[in-house]
């Protein structure tokens, strides 16, 4: 095992970087940027097929599952039922059964129902699966969540695909604040230093996207994100400095060369 | 009234004594790619069984696309 690896669903990654295959302009792109990102989890949706035009899209062979962690989603799920529908299918489907879990019944803003997702996440660790909720950063949810026998608890930075980085760390703290499992911000990131800093706050690892995806490079972008990734984590192993309200010279304040104080003038 | 099922959300005539299985060949479908499900249960495209199909069964055969 890799010194500080991280372990989820009882198998150890090397990378604290997760990934997302959606809005990639085409598969050769995906497939640099995801090795760019040393991502070894990698998640994909799960859709009807279009039978008017039979035939699948071939992410399933345009990458090399046996490295990768594979982690179907519940993306485009309204209710629980829905997910659970989605869950089960994506299970036979992949021969999986990690799953992330998402409840959205919000089309504006994509965020999550947290009751539905609850009673999702039970039914779904009773059945067997590996959960990994997307939720609010809210610390009671993450705790009944934990409770429920979820194998990770992820929550949002901000909105999926805006792109406006970490807007609630004082909440991200509290949900960190005695977790059990590990915690993995998803959805909102958009640069490295995002990732950073909830690497820095003591997030276990999180999930990237569409700032990936959509950045001028998505490989360059891709290898900046597992730098950002790893600077913040080695940043939280090597624990931060106290916050003060006021300067504190860096300098020896002895021995400093003094002029005669100014007369002050008549 | 012809009997239907209802096939990634649209219906579409049941021919009786259909099967699953006859079914994906129909519509051909690439088995290994696929998940189905018939009402609450779900099979691999690769094993869906000869089930016979039944007026109001509903039918999803999904696949993975790229996501996040």
């Amino acid at each position: 095992m890799a010194p500080d690896a991280f372990t989820l669903g009882g198998k150890a990654f090397a990378s604290r970087l997760m990934t997302g295959t959606g809005k990639f302009t085409d598969f050769g792109v995906m497939r640099e940027a995801l090795a760019a990102s040393g991502s070894q989890i990698v998640t994909v949706a799960i859709r009807r097929v279009e039978l008017r035009a039979p035939g699948h899209d071939g992410l399933l062979d345009a990458l090399d599952w046996d490295a990768l962690q594979l982690l179907p989603n519940t993306a485009g799920c309204r209710t629980a039922d829905e997910a659970l529908r989605v869950a089960r299918l994506a299970r036979v489907a992949t021969g999986v059964n990690w799953i992330k879990l998402e409840v959205i019944p919000d089309a504006r803003y994509l965020l999550p129902d947290p009751v539905g997702t609850l009673r999702a996440a039970e039914a779904l660790a009773a059945d067997g699966f590996t959960v990994l909720p997307y939720v609010q950063a809210d610390a009671v949810l993450a705790r009944a969540l934990e409770e429920a026998g979820c194998a990770a608890v992820m929550p949002l930075a901000s909105p999926i695909g805006s792109g406006r980085g970490l807007r609630n760390p004082e909440l991200l703290r509290t949900v960190l604040d005695g977790a059990r499992v590990p915690i993995v911000v998803d959805a909102g990131l958009g640069v490295p230093s995002d990732a950073a800093q909830a690497l820095e706050l003591g997030a276990d690892a999180v999930l990237v996207n569409t700032a990936i995806a959509e950045a001028c490079d998505p490989v360059g972008m891709a290898h900046a994100f597992a730098l950002g990734v790893q600077a913040g984590r080695a940043a939280f192993l090597a624990g931060r400095m106290p916050e003060r309200a006021h300067a504190s010279p860096s300098s020896p304040t002895s021995g400093v060369v003094r002029l005669p104080d100014p007369e002050v003038p008549l | 009234m012809t009997p239907t099922l209802t096939v990634n959300g649209e219906a579409r005539p049941l021919t009786p004594g259909l099967t699953l299985h006859a079914l994906l060949r129909d519509l051909n479908v690439n088995p290994s790619r696929v998940a189905v499900g018939v009402n609450d249960d779900v099979y691999p495209g690769a094993r869906a069984p000869h089930r016979t199909l039944e007026a109001g069964d509903v039918i999803e055969i999904v696949r993975i696309i790229g996501g996040g």
